[in-house]
């Protein structure tokens, strides 16, 4: 999880300064500098539904910081959902932990959730164990 | 922006219900992360990323997400297809004599060269094993595809046999690259023993 007062520092070039990560398995999604920082208001769906019996409610919040990726191949590890309203959602490929982020089928973007997701510059860092610091951040 | 890759395969994951695809593929460990809003909505497909002889080869890869079910599995489907993994289960009969239906529908609805491997799934239940490993070799050489025998829950040998169809199929390219275009000088194509790279394939997803 990466919060909003830590954003800044994780642009660079108007890109993505480190690599972007699952932020429970490190499983690595996306290399340095492939995501465009872009803002704006979308719905996500929670990761964990309250409502679990009661499938018809879809408990979402509003996320606002994104990295946008133009060809779904310059991901390295991603899942996809099926499609829901032109849209499909983007998972963890190991873990399956998500929606970190979605797929618009209209113009083929998607869209990582800076708050959905670690960064890390750190190439081994599926090897190394999780510090303190990183743990509370999950 | 310049392609991050060298290749991109598009793989397919075909076999009985059943056989490990769905449970193994998809979320095969009960201690995987749940995450209840993505299981109500189901995965489509996955993009992995792996590097050999230095390439870097994207793979897109699909299950059939139960469409087998209905024991048809349409064109569709297949289009673009260029490998495709079958998966039998070592402790069923039943979807080891299915391999031979599903070949045949592969044949009448994939292209003609999309590199095929067989996998016998769930080698780990050694003690429930009703298909033997000989007779999974058999069938692979009756249709001259390569065989292995994998498990996905004790991560044995399955990102070896995504390596190795990669492989195939990146061999067949380039094999029919050169005959487009001969090399001058006798040069040869070498495929080189594949690389271990991290194993994103062994932390518990087939797919």
């Amino acid at each position: 999880m990466t919060d909003e007062a830590q954003i800044p520092e994780q642009i660079l070039n108007n890109k993505n300064k480190h690599s972007v990560r699952c932020n429970y398995c490190y499983s690595l999604i996306l290399k340095p500098q492939f995501g465009e920082y872009v803002e704006h208001e979308f719905e996500m769906p929670l990761m964990q539904q309250k409502h679990r019996k009661d499938t018809e409610i879809i408990e979402t919040e509003v996320l606002k910081n994104f990295w946008c990726i133009d060809d779904i191949f310059t991901f390295e590890n991603i899942g996809f959902s099926n499609t829901v309203d032109n849209r499909k959602f983007l998972i963890c490929a190991d873990c399956e932990m998500g929606p970190v982020g979605y797929h618009e089928i209209a113009n083929k973007k998607c869209y990582i959730a800076l708050k959905r997701v670690r960064h890390g510059s750190e190439p081994d860092a599926v090897m190394e164990p999780v510090t303190d610091e990183e743990e509370n951040d999950v | 922006m310049a392609k991050t890759y060298d290749y991109l395969f598009k793989l397919l994951l075909i076999g009985d219900s059943g056989v490990g695809k769905t449970c193994i593929l998809f979320r095969f460990s009960e201690d995987a992360f749940n995450t209840t809003f993505i299981s109500t909505i189901g995965i489509d497909f996955k993009i992995r990323t792996i590097e050999f002889d230095g390439k870097k080869i994207k793979l897109q890869i699909w299950d059939t997400a139960g469409q087998e079910r209905f024991r048809t599995i349409t064109t569709a489907y297949y289009r673009g297809a260029m490998g495709i993994m079958l998966v039998y289960d070592i402790t069923q009969e039943k979807s080891f004599e299915n391999i031979k239906n599903w070949i045949r529908n592969i044949e009448e609805n994939a292209s003609a060269d999309v590199e095929k491997m067989l996998l016998g799934n769930k080698c780990e239940l050694n003690d429930k094993r009703q298909v033997s490993r000989e007779r999974g070799e058999q069938l692979a050489i009756e249709y001259g595809i390569k065989f292995m025998e994998t498990s996905a829950k004790a991560s044995i040998n399955v990102e070896e046999a995504f390596l190795t169809l990669a492989s195939d199929i990146k061999a067949k390219m380039e094999k029919r690259l050169e005959a487009n275009n001969p090399p001058k000088g006798g040069h040869q194509l070498k495929f080189a023993e594949t690389r271990k790279t991290e194993t994103w394939l062994s932390k518990c997803n087939l797919l």
